[in-house]
């Protein structure tokens, strides 16, 4: 008789389970079923992250690693306040959290340096992964970290959610229906150069006294960005901006509002094949793309809440016949002629939950989230396509399949950076 | 009711300003250095007064510019604690086989992480001259560079890569192993992608069997589904 111990050692294709069993915020879950995550890098971001993670009765949250002690504590004291115990273990190194067996996902909220690097291991310890954006710093790590989930078939999902507000579901569905016509121009707010430059400084700040390393491990904090002197100002947030640690600008928010172009236009699989920059580096500026298609996609400062006012992170998909433009405030502007086909949608500012509860339904069904490693790697890539440009200052052509630009060396050496030891992708 | 502009929470604010970073001291600004020629950034490389910041820009702006006559000033770098990363990062891009000429080199000069650096520069340049070496430090007492290697090995892939790597995996253990067989798959994966279907069908199946790393097993079960299935398979 097949026991069922021998069916799950010999089963390898996806478990399918209803979704029936998903999606209970409130209510029993037996042990069993409860997705058991760890965290890495949990701060500012991460703490919103693993605040609304900890709302799911199905995710039980039993690790934290950070090099620094104060958020250790912090994320720990957090966790065991919500559960009511004191069970939540604490880590300074991400191997000893990744190897334990109980633990089936990670959330990674660590500065952009570790993202890839980081999702690549818990790929190889078996893991499951949520991971804030910017998902990669380079090209090449966004290459890495498709073919990593790929090859060991683990979920990713990638920390933009607003794939999953409901305003931003709607301008999708408006452009799939057709309501806009054929789609000509995408718009992404890449935000305002006055907060994220499109040129990050390659300068360092002046050296200050190590911390001792029990308070603060330099080495690992710095982890694959290149080696310099230590100063208080990055480790309190001030790493943005700085190129050893910053994708520049476009990535910051282009992270998801080209990701959204990308989703919305179902181009999740490819890139533009020019990019055009146009401005400063101190005032507003563009980055022209364009797809093999012929539908342009607009990168461009266009403040913070959008000249339209729809919030921060707006994005607007123009066709032959109308267009919609959204963001974080919700609101949806467009042409008179789609106004009747508006309706309520749910506040942006749920659409991190749906988010969290994609992944959930994911790890259960075996079956990609709506930003996976492969669509984010993509995205990612016309981010750091269009920083290149930036920085070469003149218009790059890009061969999405043979990953590189035709018509500029440079800018095909600026596709990887090298890791400082001993990491790698 | 359909409405064009819809009621909504308050939109997102802009967060108040951060306090900006402090100012970089005049000695650890890039300025001129972005701009320099290769001649005058291999000047810096080589003049024995360059401040490590000075060295450190020079290095990233040669990688972009990838000019081989720096490859003998880069690769005085390597053994510096500070300057190995920023070595490679003048190194990797460098078209010319001096620049795996210069990593091979150092392969026996170094230890510990500045070795591991290059190990993995080597991987990422693909270089097969290095196979042998890297094959020997598959078995080094240091595990990190037991792994690094064999990342490296897999990387540059090809059959002699592929029965090192099938070797390996039988005589190590723990995180070595894992790692042996991480680097087998992407190994496959490079065989697959030069046309050497029933070799990487063979490695998947190897990494398949009971007491392999259980992530790597069920990626190489996996590997062997996908390719089974694949439309393209030859039939």
């Amino acid at each position: 008789m097949t026991t069922r111990r021998q069916i799950l050692k010999t089963a390898v294709a996806p478990m399918i389970v209803p979704s029936l069993v998903l999606g209970q915020r409130a209510g029993a879950v037996p042990p069993s079923d409860k997705i058991v995550f760890g965290g890495i890098g949990i701060g500012a971001r991460g703490g919103h992250d693993l605040r609304t993670l900890l709302n799911f009765s199905q995710a039980k949250f039993v690790a934290i690693c950070d090099v620094r002690n104060e958020r250790r504590e912090e994320v720990k004291s957090m966790v065991d306040q919500k559960y009511g115990n004191s069970d939540c273990q604490m880590y300074d190194d991400q191997y000893a959290l990744l190897a334990r067996p109980d633990i089936d996902a990670v959330l990674i909220a660590t500065g952009d340096r570790w993202h890839t690097p980081l999702a690549i291991i818990a790929a190889q310890h078996g893991k499951d992964v949520y991971c804030e954006k910017p998902c990669s710093m380079s090209m090449e790590e966004s290459w890495a970290l498709a073919d990593a989930f790929r090859r060991y078939n683990r979920i990713y999902q990638a920390g933009c959610q607003r794939r999953n507000g409901g305003n931003f579901e709607l301008c999708k569905e408006l452009l799939k229906s057709g309501a806009l016509g054929k789609l000509e121009t995408l718009y992404a707010n890449v935000g305002p150069s006055v907060n994220w430059p499109p040129l990050p400084s390659r300068d360092w700040l002046a050296a200050e006294e190590l911390p001792p390393r029990q308070v603060l491990d330099w080495d690992r904090w710095l982890g694959p960005a290149p080696w310099r002197p230590y100063n208080s100002a990055y480790v309190r947030g001030g790493w943005r901006n700085f190129y050893d640690f910053h994708g520049g600008g476009i990535l910051e928010w282009g992270s998801h509002t080209v990701d959204l172009c990308q989703w919305a236009a179902e181009l999740d699989d490819t890139q533009p094949v020019e990019y055009e920059p146009v401005g400063t580096n101190t005032g507003p500026y563009q980055v022209l793309a364009k797809y093999a298609s012929g539908v342009k996609l607009v990168m461009r400062d266009d403040g913070w809440e959008g000249s339209l006012k729809t919030g921060s992170c707006s994005f607007r998909l123009e066709g032959d016949k109308g267009w919609v433009e959204t963001g974080d405030a919700t609101r949806i502007e467009c042409s008179d002629n789609i106004k009747p086909l508006l309706r309520p949608t749910a506040p942006a500012n749920l659409a991190l939950a749906s988010h969290m509860e994609d992944l959930l339904r994911s790890i259960k069904t075996r079956q990609q989230p709506r930003a996976s490693a492969s669509a984010a790697a993509n995205s990612h890539v016309v981010c750091h396509a269009a920083f290149i440009a930036y920085q070469r200052g003149k218009k790059l052509t890009w061969d999405p399949t043979k990953r590189e630009f035709s018509n500029d060396d440079i800018a095909n050496r600026m596709r990887s950076r090298a890791l400082r030891e001993p990491w790698r992708v | 009711m359909p409405q064009a502009t819809q009621t909504t929470p308050t939109p997102q604010a802009a967060p108040a300003p951060k306090p900006k970073p402090p100012e970089p001291p005049p000695e650890f600004q890039e300025r001129d250095i972005a701009t320099m020629d290769a001649a005058a950034l291999i000047g810096i490389l080589t003049d024995r007064s360059s401040a490590e910041f000075q060295k450190a820009k020079a290095c990233q702006r040669i990688g972009e510019l990838g000019t081989s006559e720096a490859v003998p000033a880069l690769s005085t770098l390597l053994s510096n604690e500070h300057m190995n990363t920023y070595a490679r990062y003048g190194l990797e891009p460098i078209a010319d086989p001096s620049a795996d000429d210069a990593l091979r080199a150092a392969l026996s000069k170094l230890k510990g992480n500045l070795l591991i650096g290059v190990i993995n520069s080597i991987g990422k340049r693909r270089d097969a001259k290095a196979a042998p070496s890297l094959t020997k430090m598959l078995y080094d007492s240091d595990g990190d560079v037991a792994r690094a290697a064999a990342m490296a090995l897999g990387n540059i892939g090809g059959v002699s890569a592929m029965q090192e790597l099938q070797s390996a995996i039988v005589k190590t253990k723990g995180m070595t192993r894992m790692a042996v067989a991480d680097a087998s798959l992407v190994c496959a994966e490079r065989l697959l992608a030069e046309g050497q279907r029933a070799q990487a069908l063979e490695l998947y199946a190897s990494l398949s069997a009971p007491g392999m790393p259980k992530s790597a097993r069920l990626a190489a079960m996996q590997g062997i589904i996908r390719e089974e299935t694949s439309t393209s398979r030859p039939r």
